[in-house]
């Protein structure tokens, strides 16, 4: 009896960290970190799907939606694709951002839903970019309000103010304090859970045109 | 014993999972069998499944029992969905995915057509070519004269499409005709729009077998659709050399207005810069507008607008054959209104509809003897569109007309009235065959009042995407229009006049480049004729005249191969005869030049922080009707030529500096030729050219926006 206490008891211990994570983030775990390692379109697809079916289980959960979104915004940003093609994927990171917005309110879907602006406005800059770039630095405004300390909102909004300052010939000093602002935080930003993390050494890398 | 069994128990949940595990594997493929991968293979409600690899084909395990729904979805594709039930042996499943007709991927119909959006997938034109084509001036028909299908009149300025008449085109803002959108202006000077280019952000502008959705236009439909949300508060100044504008757009969550007021005056301008033509007082104007929005339920938006304005001229203009100027005075009133929205009632109905109204009236002084015009334009329109599959959709409209018009000789106390009340009903159905393939038919069917008669003209159109970059497209329309309303009133009764077109199109576009060559051919019966015209009275006028227009134009636009460059090129070749007005035999009108060119490029220089303009046009001259010779319409003048050039610089952000030149080469084009109305002496009828009122227009203008967010300018308004 005691002996298979003990044994209980270990199995139990043993399993300890697996029972933690409830199987949604597990799942999520697993996702993210295909997300991490995805190297192609297709890898891509494959983690877009892997939110999908997550989302379709979880439905009161905005993470799902958030990144199978935020995975179609970067397979948008393949050049090799021709114009439409990139236009569906911003039309489906569109609608899931959408989606996720219905659950939940806060700067990190709003500045995805102006990161696909960014994206949409990526595929015909000369055409584009005159009526979509003051919608995307509306959604980083926003979401910067919603919440100062949002590197990714800061980080994104940077890279529009770096954009418009060299089309207009102008001092990019704006761009770049909004960018160091946006390093900062990623700096404080510590890893929690599921929540969003991208985009910091994309900035560090950034702040080195800005020296 | 029992622990030992827990023990198991445990372990078998955490780690083993081998009991009745289910096997689910299989293809996906498309319609013709080719395996699609990345499709998302999945038990609904579970997190078990894949992602179809490069072959199409996926393999999954799930724990669960029973019945299970099996889901595949893939973006581009319906879902599929199957209820299976999970069994030890496994389960193989070959599922074949329907392609859905997407809007951003499916072909759409594009002869006749040439759309300016932000989302139009070819581009012909870009919403901002209105604003920013060189010799347009900041006017908004001015970059369209420039697009394949269309003619130069430099005596005229509005809208003359494939050697149809100007009064061929009609014009919609937010699907609502605007009747007199060209400001009034006297014989043989150019007119521009009323309308403030930077309003719209967008446009449809068809050169032919457009949509059942309109009618009363024999050649031609432009539809703007005016800004939906303005993402701002901000102030916009306009000083330029020939007047100025304010404008104001204060935002709300979900309401905006705008509005603005201009006044021009051409008067400090034309004493500096030397005319051709003898004003006595320069064209003068002020205009009002008013821009209202709201949204309103999920998807709902409700637009209110208003324009106002009064222009003012006096001309003096030389009479042909006789030592005396007649002197012109212009003094017009013009108010639009108009209000409409659309929204959406669910995922598969959406509708559409307003009112507008347009009020014109002219007080014209020839040689002080006062005749006043008055027009008046109502339009309603109620339309429904219900999407029955994402391949079979229709469109179903009503729409209610009141078209009047008196003309008056003050002095006699003369007064000439037209009335009539138009009520129509359009139905519409688009079918895809595939995402490749569309057909599109339509019907019109209208009465009038003043003819009390009922008639339908039919409309059908398709599109085939014939590879990745191609499309071909054709278009079949009969078109009906009222005669001009100075010449019913004139008449006991006048019918319709008659159109039907033909018109094919290819597009081929890679990415930065688009080419179209599209050929049409247009019949005209029921022409307006008369035998003379004499004092501005027709005599015996009747709906005797006939004609067509054929020919083809080519387009080709780029704006990769050189860097930092935009440019395109067109050709249009018309051939168009027509018995009309007091002529006896088929005659090229003097509208349309049978060779047309146009270039247009834009370049913009980082280092200077500019863009420079060029647009470039040419034909081979204009028909005319020399009185000395006895073959109608005999002669044709010099080729027309005119080279434009502007330069846009951005000190800041939100400052621009614009300078535009048109003409400047001075060529002295000829528009065609007046007669003097009786011979001289020796029996011939003396000649005058119609020249342009100056050799050369030059425009500066500088513009100002004030707004917090610092990136903002008026680049829209060039």
């Amino acid at each position: 009896m005691m002996r298979n206490l003990l044994l209980y008891t270990l199995i139990f211990f043993a399993t300890q960290p697996l029972l933690a994570q409830s199987p949604y983030e597990q799942a999520m775990t697993k996702a993210l970190q295909q997300f991490s390692e995805a190297e192609s379109i297709d890898n891509l697809q494959t983690v877009a799907n892997a939110f999908e079916r997550i989302s379709q289980k979880e439905t009161q959960e905005w993470l799902p939606l958030y990144y199978e979104s935020l995975t179609y915004v970067i397979m948008g940003f393949d050049n090799s694709a021709s114009i439409s093609e990139r236009d569906r994927y911003y039309k489906q990171a569109e609608e899931l951002a959408n989606k996720a917005a219905i659950l939940e309110t806060n700067s990190e879907i709003t500045a995805l839903k102006g990161y696909v602006v960014m994206g949409q406005l990526s595929v015909d800059p000369a055409g584009r970019g005159q009526s979509l770039s003051s919608v995307a630095i509306n959604y980083f405004q926003k979401a910067i309000e919603q919440n100062p300390g949002n590197p990714r909102a800061l980080f994104l909004m940077a890279q529009m103010e770096y954009g418009a300052a060299q089309f207009f010939g102008e001092s990019t000093e704006n761009a770049c304090a909004t960018l160091r602002k946006a390093v900062n935080q990623y700096e404080k930003e510590e890893s929690n859970a599921l929540m969003p993390i991208w985009g910091k050494s994309r900035a560090v890398n950034m702040l080195n045109q800005c020296k | 014993m029992k622990s030992f069994s827990l023990i198991t128990l445990i372990l078998s949940l955490l780690a083993g999972r081998s009991y009745s595990q289910t096997l689910i594997s299989g293809e996906i493929t498309d319609a013709v069998g080719v395996g699609l991968p990345g499709a998302n293979v999945y038990l609904k409600g579970t997190y078990d499944g894949a992602s179809s690899d490069e072959n199409g084909s996926f393999q999954f395990e799930t724990d669960e029992l029973g019945t299970q729904v099996l889901v595949v979805s893939m973006v581009g594709y319906h879902e599929f969905v199957k209820e299976i039930t999970c069994e030890e042996k496994g389960i193989h499943l070959n599922v074949v995915l329907k392609e859905s007709i997407n809007e951003l991927t499916a072909v759409t119909i594009t002869a006749g057509a040439i759309e300016a959006s932000d989302e139009a997938k070819s581009f012909i034109m870009k919403p901002l070519d209105i604003v920013t084509t060189s010799g347009a001036a900041g006017n908004l028909f001015g970059a369209l004269t420039k697009l394949p299908g269309t003619a130069t009149v430099g005596n005229d300025g509005r809208l003359f499409v494939r050697g149809g008449d100007a009064s061929e085109t009609n014009i919609y803002i937010d699907g609502l005709e605007v009747a007199n959108a060209y400001g009034s202006t006297a014989p043989n000077v150019p007119t521009r729009s009323r309308f403030d280019a930077n309003l719209f952000k967008g446009s449809f502008f068809s050169t032919g077998g457009y949509s059942a959705e309109y009618g009363q236009a024999l050649s031609s439909a432009l539809v703007l659709n005016s800004v939906d949300m303005p993402l701002r508060n901000q102030a916009d100044i306009s000083l330029m050399s020939v007047g100025g504008t304010y404008s104001q757009t204060l935002i709300g969550k979900q309401n905006s207005i705008s509005f603005n007021g201009s006044f021009m005056d051409l008067k400090p301008y034309q004493s500096i810069i030397s005319q051709n033509y003898d004003w006595q007082r320069a064209p003068h104007s002020w205009s009002a507008e008013l821009l209202g929005r709201q949204k309103y339920g999920e998807s709902g938006m409700l637009k209110v607008f208003a324009h106002t304005e009064s222009a003012q001229f006096t001309l003096n203009q030389p009479v042909v054959g006789e030592d005396y100027k007649q002197s012109i005075e212009m003094n017009n009133k013009y108010h639009f209104g108009s209000a409409s929205f659309k929204q959406s009632l669910d995922e598969n109905w959406f509708v559409y509809g307003g009112a507008s109204f347009s009020l014109n009236t002219d007080d014209v002084k020839i040689d002080n003897i006062p005749y006043e015009t008055k027009a008046i334009l109502a339009h309603g329109k109620m339309a429904a569109v219900k999407d029955f599959s994402d391949q079979f959709s229709v469109k179903n409209g009503i729409e209610y007309y009141y078209d009047h018009f008196t003309q008056q000789n003050v002095n006699l106390s003369l007064e000439r009235e037209y009335n009539n009340d138009f009520v129509d009903h359009f139905i519409e159905a688009d079918y895809y065959l595939s995402s490749k393939f569309v057909l599109r038919g339509g019907l019109r069917t209208s009465y009038s009042s003043y003819l009390n008669e009922i008639w339908a003209t039919p409309r059908a159109s398709l599109a085939y995407k014939s590879g990745d970059k191609s499309q071909f497209s054709l278009a079949y329309g009969a078109f009906r229009q009222m005669p001009k309303p100075e010449r019913i009133v004139q008449a006991d009764r006048l019918e319709n006049s008659k159109a039907q077109h033909l018109i094919f199109n290819y597009l081929l576009e890679a990415e930065g480049r688009t080419f179209r060559i599209e050929s049409f051919y247009k019949k005209y019966s029921q022409l307006v004729k008369f035998d003379t015209l004499v004092n501005q009275t027709y005599y015996h006028l009747n709906n005797s005249g006939e004609g067509y227009s054929r020919g083809f134009d080519l387009f080709y636009r780029d704006n990769k191969s050189i860097t930092g460059t935009d440019f395109w090129v067109t050709y249009s070749f018309v051939d168009s005869k027509r018995k009309f007005d007091q002529f006896t035999t088929q005659v090229t009108p003097g509208y349309a030049p049978r060779h047309n060119v146009s270039v247009v490029m834009k370049h913009f220089i980082k280092q200077f922080k500019s863009q420079i303009g060029f647009s470039y046009s040419w034909n081979d001259g204009y028909t005319y009707n020399d009185k000395n010779q006895s073959v109608e319409m005999g002669r044709k003048t010099k080729d027309y030529h005119n080279l434009s050039l502007s330069w846009s610089y951005l000190p800041r952000p939100n400052i621009i500096i614009h300078a535009e030149c048109s003409n400047v080469l001075a060529s002295e084009n000829v528009f065609g030729y007046e007669f003097s109305t009786k011979p001289d002496e020796s029996g011939k009828y003396a000649r005058q050219p119609i020249i342009q009122s100056a050799d050369r227009f030059l425009f500066l203008g500088i513009f100002i926006t004030l707004s917090k967010d610092k990136s903002a300018n008026m680049m829209n308004n060039l």
